[in-house]
């Protein structure tokens, strides 16, 4: 996902993350699960780290916690500040926070960086202790369900004895429908946007272009390369070309359209960035490889290819079968990455399975990342699903 | 209390009965679930309901209701044959693209199928269109053929003979005046305002 849908801070004030609807400033935290750890695969280590955030606090009962799932090159920080001086909160700060749509006020609010991660979870970039070296290509092949049984140590560890809800966008919409098929009892509704059973072709084909031009640039090296070092020309364009799938031709237009950047003077015989959009781009690329290690990329994308509950089961029937969770699927008309299509797929394969399902379709011109739309639309949708009274009475009475 | 409250719920009471407890429904048209909630709260079924609106389908999902958006004969299209025990298609076969396809359709999917409608050929909306001139308006359709959505009306006689030239069976039939309460005795087509249907496959 893209990491500038939501609208600049408003008004530059030191203050701004004391609003009364943020969650304010927040400290991640890390979670080290000690034992050996089997994945999958059948590979194993010997423990892990999750780096994770929670907001608000854990009820009596310890059945109010809200676990969010993060997208591919998303992090455990989904909400808050983590300093004053911060340019951007969390990459769901608009959905997350007291009296928000997923209300801190009421829920204990978990997100943690994805085992495999790169942004303090363990990973391909981390320190084989059997080595002292990074991982590389000998970490374990990730799933989505190793992501999902990590992240339930990491809920057992915090004491939460039910999910109200797993909530995610994308692969985090993936991991929130493993939890609900891996962990039915514990996973009492789930929330799944812009997402897919399993990912088209197409999907496929752009995930297997970005792990190319990253493999293809020398200093990737097998997988083998220095930390702050590695396949940086790679991994750019990598980012820069999935930044594309993120969006949408009539997004792109309007944002950026035909204008030219100002400082590209009349001079047209040249290649250097003219366009808005290439500049942008550019600047995409260059941010991310300050911020994400290319072996997690390679990892990660992966894993959001392999993920298939119906080839895994049989079928999405019966991979829905054990379900217990009550679904929310939403879907987003300019979403080409993982098209309406896919997502009434789901939401129909829950109800044929006997489930109860719901499907919203929300008209945006966002592309893939209108998940992280800022629509008081979705707010309500999320929050009337989440707070909903599950013996909730109609007044006939007239 | 206006005419149109009683009215809908009326409408609720008539469905309801047809509905068996705990059954699996399928709503057609479902709008904020009013009717998805009073089967839920009354016969404890398990209700799914189809609209095309996204705002209906948040009131639905926000008052506890399961709804879909989109296209209710994709939807019908998705499901084996008898997955539903019931549907329901109360107040939309007059706004249906093609009525004969979803009747058919949920006869396929339902067990049984509910049609409740306005009746058209009832007097009072004849001698409106005859003496006015102008299309039909009263307490369910208020407004002016510019503010309306494209309708396709009916009546009874055209409803039953739709059901004998497509071989459906009925079940029952409930007529009402134009109280939309008091059962009307005879002459269905010219004097009840509403009417009813519980069908099933031949």
């Amino acid at each position: 996902m893209t990491d500038d849908v939501q609208a600049p801070p408003a008004p530059d004030s030191k203050l701004r993350h004391l609003a009364g609807d943020d969650v304010g400033i927040v400290r991640p935290r890390d979670f080290t699960h000690a034992g050996p750890f089997v994945f999958k695969s059948g590979q194993v280590i010997q423990g892990f780290t999750l780096r994770y955030e929670t907001y608000g606090s854990l009820n009596a009962t310890r059945d109010n916690a809200v676990l969010i799932c993060h997208a591919l090159s998303g992090d455990h920080h989904c909400a808050g500040w983590h300093s004053e001086n911060d340019a951007k909160p969390g990459w769901w700060n608009n959905l997350i926070g007291p009296g928000k749509a997923v209300d801190t006020r009421r829920f204990f609010v978990v997100c943690a960086n994805v085992l495999g991660g790169c942004q303090g979870s363990t990973g391909p970039s981390s320190i084989d202790p059997s080595t002292g070296r990074p991982y590389g290509l000998s970490f374990p092949f990730v799933t989505i369900r190793d992501m999902v049984n990590a992240q339930k140590l990491l809920l057992d560890h915090l004491g939460v004895a039910e999910l109200h809800a797993a909530v995610g966008g994308s692969m985090g919409g993936m991991t929130a429908m493993l939890f609900a098929i891996e962990h039915p009892q514990f996973t009492r509704r789930q929330i799944v946007m812009a997402s897919a059973a399993n990912e088209s072709a197409q999907a496929i084909a752009f995930n297997e272009v970005g792990r190319q031009a990253i493999m293809q640039d020398p200093a990737w090296n097998g997988g083998d390369y220095p930390k702050d070092g590695g396949p940086r020309v790679g991994l750019g364009i990598a980012r820069m070309m999935a930044h594309i799938t993120y969006l949408s031709d009539a997004g792109m237009d309007r944002k950026f359209g035909r204008r030219k950047r100002e400082s590209a003077g009349g001079e047209a015989y040249t290649f250097d960035a003219q366009f808005e959009v290439e500049s942008y781009l550019r600047h995409q690329g260059q941010s991310f490889i300050n911020r994400f290690d290319a072996n997690t990329y390679l990892y990660i994308t992966r894993a959001i290819d392999q993920f298939d509950p119906a080839r895994a089961y049989g079928s999405l029937e019966r991979a829905f079968a054990p379900v217990c969770a009550e679904s929310l699927v939403v879907g987003f008309t300019s979403d080409w990455l993982f098209p309406p299509e896919q997502n009434r797929a789901i939401a129909l394969a829950l109800l044929r399975a006997g489930k109860r399902a719901s499907y919203a379709e929300l008209a945006t011109d966002l592309g893939h990342d209108s998940f992280l739309l800022e629509s008081d639309a979705l707010y309500s949708l999320v929050r009337g699903f989440l707070e909903r009274d599950e013996t909730y009475v109609f007044d006939f009475a007239i | 209390m206006s005419t149109r409250v009683e009215k809908r719920t009326v409408d609720m009471q008539v469905i309801g009965e047809w509905v068996e407890p705990h059954s699996r429904v399928l709503d057609l048209g479902c709008g904020r679930g009013e009717l998805m909630g009073y089967l839920a709260q009354e016969k404890q079924v398990s209700a799914i309901g189809v609209d095309l609106d996204f705002e209906r389908i948040s009131a639905c999902v926000r008052s506890g209701q399961s709804a879909y958006q989109g296209d209710m004969t994709a939807f019908m299209g998705a499901f084996p044959d008898g997955h539903f025990d019931r549907v329901i298609c109360s107040r939309t076969a007059h706004e249906l693209n093609d009525p004969a396809g979803v009747i058919l359709g949920a006869l396929r999917v339902g067990s049984a199928l509910t049609v409740g409608f306005v009746n058209h050929g009832f007097w009072k909306n004849r001698l409106g269109a005859l003496l006015r001139g102008r299309k039909v308006q009263n307490a369910v359709y208020t407004t002016r053929w510019h503010e309306s959505r494209p309708t396709n009306p009916l009546s009874i006689a055209d409803f039953e003979d739709f059901c004998r030239e497509k071989s459906i069976r009925i079940a029952r039939r409930v007529h009402l005046l134009g109280d939309w309460r008091t059962p009307c005795p005879f002459l269905p087509n010219l004097l009840a305002g509403y009417a009813l249907y519980d069908l099933a496959r031949e």
